[in-house]
């Protein structure tokens, strides 16, 4: 036995597949770059010459490589809001306030077994997750984030997202379909009855919007709500039974309470997913948070404004060109986190005497990195205009993020019965009453207009 | 005509996103044990279990004031030991059969042994004699003797009770019932001088404790 067979006898299974996976990426990295420099310009050229779908492979790739640390924050958020709801204190052990409890969560899920039953269908069982959870970044794929900050820009966008959307139920039937269980597949039936009975009120109300924005493109919905700078301009203000049927609607779309029938476990076990385990369920379960940030997301654009501000800040000017300080900006980069950590320090050490050099040191660089943060961030805010675009938007899609949260601490769940008559005897009159009024409304400006 | 609760819709909804937001603010009821100690009584005992003295001797004298504390009366009491003495059941019938072997080893006569008790050290009860002496084995004078204890060891060991029993010829359940009475009183050697003061600190001056007392009894204030 050479020393080659009893290293790899010794290994792990990761250890193994490590062992295997380095050299390959070695190998492919070297091919890659042998490739890079004997076609580089030809395979630039190709790529110019396709710029739209390099585009949409690339915000694509951007947004599911975004979408696990999204769905980590939301349910961090979810599990440390309803936890202080009830009076608890919620997850504080993993990392700084419990903060990397999710991560630990995905990664115990990742090593859980993947298992499949007996005479389920493997081909669809094992598609469906992946059906689900890819629908919820390709959607987001036309939500624009801030001025020119989104992935693609349709003129359909709207109809787009809501194609796309329209996606999951078709996974979630496969999941239920393929689970060779009848729970499963009348958890998957209900959910699909759910969605698709909810999706009819939730396009109509927006029909109303459309009508007066004249346009489904979601960065020029945005624009049009941006025009005076004050929120009046939103079309929450001008759509108010619009924005409440899209927010009920909304709701039971991404299946949040208290419309969660889809995994109402007290009812039909965990409903399509029951048969799921291991990370084909933390697909299923990430595709959920996803979905909410989604969904608020695309609230946030449609109705209160996207990146707008609520109001029009007075415009300052404050640029400070980093190249303009030539050599010195070497030293401020080397010296300035140096000074600062001992500014900061030096207070706390001075005038606290148990205060230790080393503790005040520690608290010195984190006050720094605080208040240097908070001032880049500010530097940033006023100097570009995504960034300021991409702190309202996170800030109102995070706002929405919390309410559903908040409503799932404090709602019970509703009835199936309840909820489909809710939707077909409620929401449906009245998404098109408020369409029926948008329309007369638009005829009857158009009609003062023209006299 | 008032509006009824009744009669706006949603109005319910928005009355409980109201309270989950004011629980939301409200200080939680989380208790984080390791890092926080839970804020129990100073006499909480919290445990079912026979504990030994410095000499590997069951500390239990089947006084009778467990079972009669027991608010739940799952401390019973029943057939006599060979000293006439009478059993102490824990819990349900079923589980007094783990106490047999113990039982059997008490009734013997000899030490019980524990190895978490083994390295007590030695005691010497002349002081405690000293003590008792100086208050002329009087039982009416136990608060000063136990004081007087406390005070030469820091703390009341079990076999100086034993003593003081024995020599006021008082019931031991009593010596051990005023010392447990009493806050300032402590039963296991105290971690630091710090720690010991604290304990005597306690005591409460003796017009504030008659004062309380009496009140307590529906008496006058003086």
């Amino acid at each position: 036995m050479t020393a080659l067979a009893r290293t790899w006898d010794r290994l792990t299974l990761p250890g193994r597949a490590l062992a295997i996976l380095f050299p390959l990426l070695v190998l492919l990295l070297i091919g890659l770059i042998v490739v890079i420099g004997l076609f580089g310009d030809t395979i630039l050229d190709i790529l110019i010459f396709n710029l739209p779908i390099v585009r949409f492979v690339f915000a694509a790739t951007v947004l599911l490589l975004l979408a696990p640390p999204i769905a980590f924050v939301i349910i961090y958020m979810e599990m440390k809001v309803i936890a202080l709801m009830n009076l608890r204190v919620g997850p504080d052990r993993v990392g700084p306030w419990g903060t990397l409890l999710s991560t630990v969560h995905g990664l115990k899920v990742l090593m859980k077994e993947d298992f499949t039953p007996t005479r389920a269908d493997p081909v669809v069982f094992t598609w469906a997750p992946v059906v689900v959870f890819a629908t919820m970044p390709l959607s987001a794929l036309v939500i624009p984030f801030a001025p020119g900050l989104f992935g693609q820009n349709f003129n359909l966008g709207l109809l787009y997202f809501f194609a796309i959307g329209g996606l999951t139920v078709v996974g979630l039937l496969m999941g239920g379909w393929a689970s060779f269980n009848k729970y499963s597949l009348l958890g998957g039936l209900r959910s699909a009855a759910q969605i698709v009975s909810y999706e009819i009120p939730l396009t109509l109300s927006v029909v109303g919007l459309v009508l007066l924005a004249g346009t489904m493109s979601l960065n020029d919905i945005v624009k049009q709500q941006g025009v005076s700078g004050w929120f009046t301009d939103w079309f929450a203000v001008r759509q108010p039974l619009g924005f409440l049927i899209f927010a009920i609607a909304a709701t039971a779309e991404a299946n949040r309470t208290p419309f969660d029938l889809t995994e109402a476990d007290s009812e039909i076990v965990a409903g399509f997913a029951t048969e799921y385990s291991g990370m084909r369920f933390g697909f299923f379960f990430f595709a959920e948070y996803i979905g909410v940030f989604v969904i608020s997301a695309l609230t946030t654009v449609l109705f209160l404004g996207g990146w707008n501000a609520p109001f029009p800040f007075p415009h300052i000017s404050w640029v400070v060109d980093p190249g303009s300080l030539g050599i010195g900006l070497l030293f401020v980069v080397a010296l300035v986190p140096l000074l600062g950590t001992l500014l900061f320090a030096a207070p706390f050490y001075l005038f606290r005497s148990k205060t230790r050099w080393w503790v005040a040191l520690i608290i010195g660089f984190a006050l720094f990195n605080v208040v240097a943060g908070g001032l880049l961030g500010l530097w940033a805010y006023i100097n570009f205009d995504w960034v300021a675009g991409l702190f309202w938007f996170l800030g109102k899609t995070f706002t929405l993020v919390f309410v559903f949260v908040w409503m799932r601490g404090t709602l019970p769940r509703v009835r199936i019965d309840q909820l489909m008559g809710f939707a077909w005897k409620w929401l449906l009159p009245a998404s098109l009453l408020n369409l029926f009024i948008t329309a007369l409304g638009v005829l009857a400006v158009d009609a003062w207009k023209g006299a | 005509m008032s509006l009824l609760p009744g009669m706006v819709p949603g109005l319910g909804l928005v009355k409980g996103m109201a309270l989950t937001l004011r629980r939301f603010f409200a200080p939680k009821a989380t208790i984080r044990y390791p890092e926080m100690p839970a804020d129990v009584a100073t006499k909480f005992r919290g445990r079912l279990q026979l504990l030994y003295d410095e000499n590997g001797l069951l500390k239990c004298e089947t006084c009778f004031q467990c079972a009669q504390a027991c608010p739940i009366e799952c401390i019973d009491m029943g057939g006599l030991d060979t000293k006439g003495r009478f059993h102490v059941h824990w819990g349900p019938p079923e589980t007094y059969g783990e106490r047999r072997e113990e039982s059997a080893l008490r009734r013997s006569g000899r030490a019980v042994p524990d190895p978490a008790y083994e390295h007590f050290a030695e005691f010497d009860l002349g002081t405690v004699d000293q003590i008792l002496e100086l208050h002329d084995h009087d039982p009416k004078r136990l608060l000063q003797i136990l004081e007087g204890v406390q005070g030469a060891f820091g703390f009341l060991p079990v076999a100086a009770l034993k003593r003081i029993s024995e020599r006021t010829g008082t019931w031991y359940a009593m010596v051990y019932g005023t010392a447990s009475y009493y806050g300032h009183f402590r039963f296991e050697p105290p971690g630091s001088k710090a720690q010991a003061a604290e304990v005597s600190r306690r005591r409460p001056s003796d017009d504030t404790y008659l004062a309380s007392l009496g009140a307590s009894l529906g008496g006058r204030r003086s």
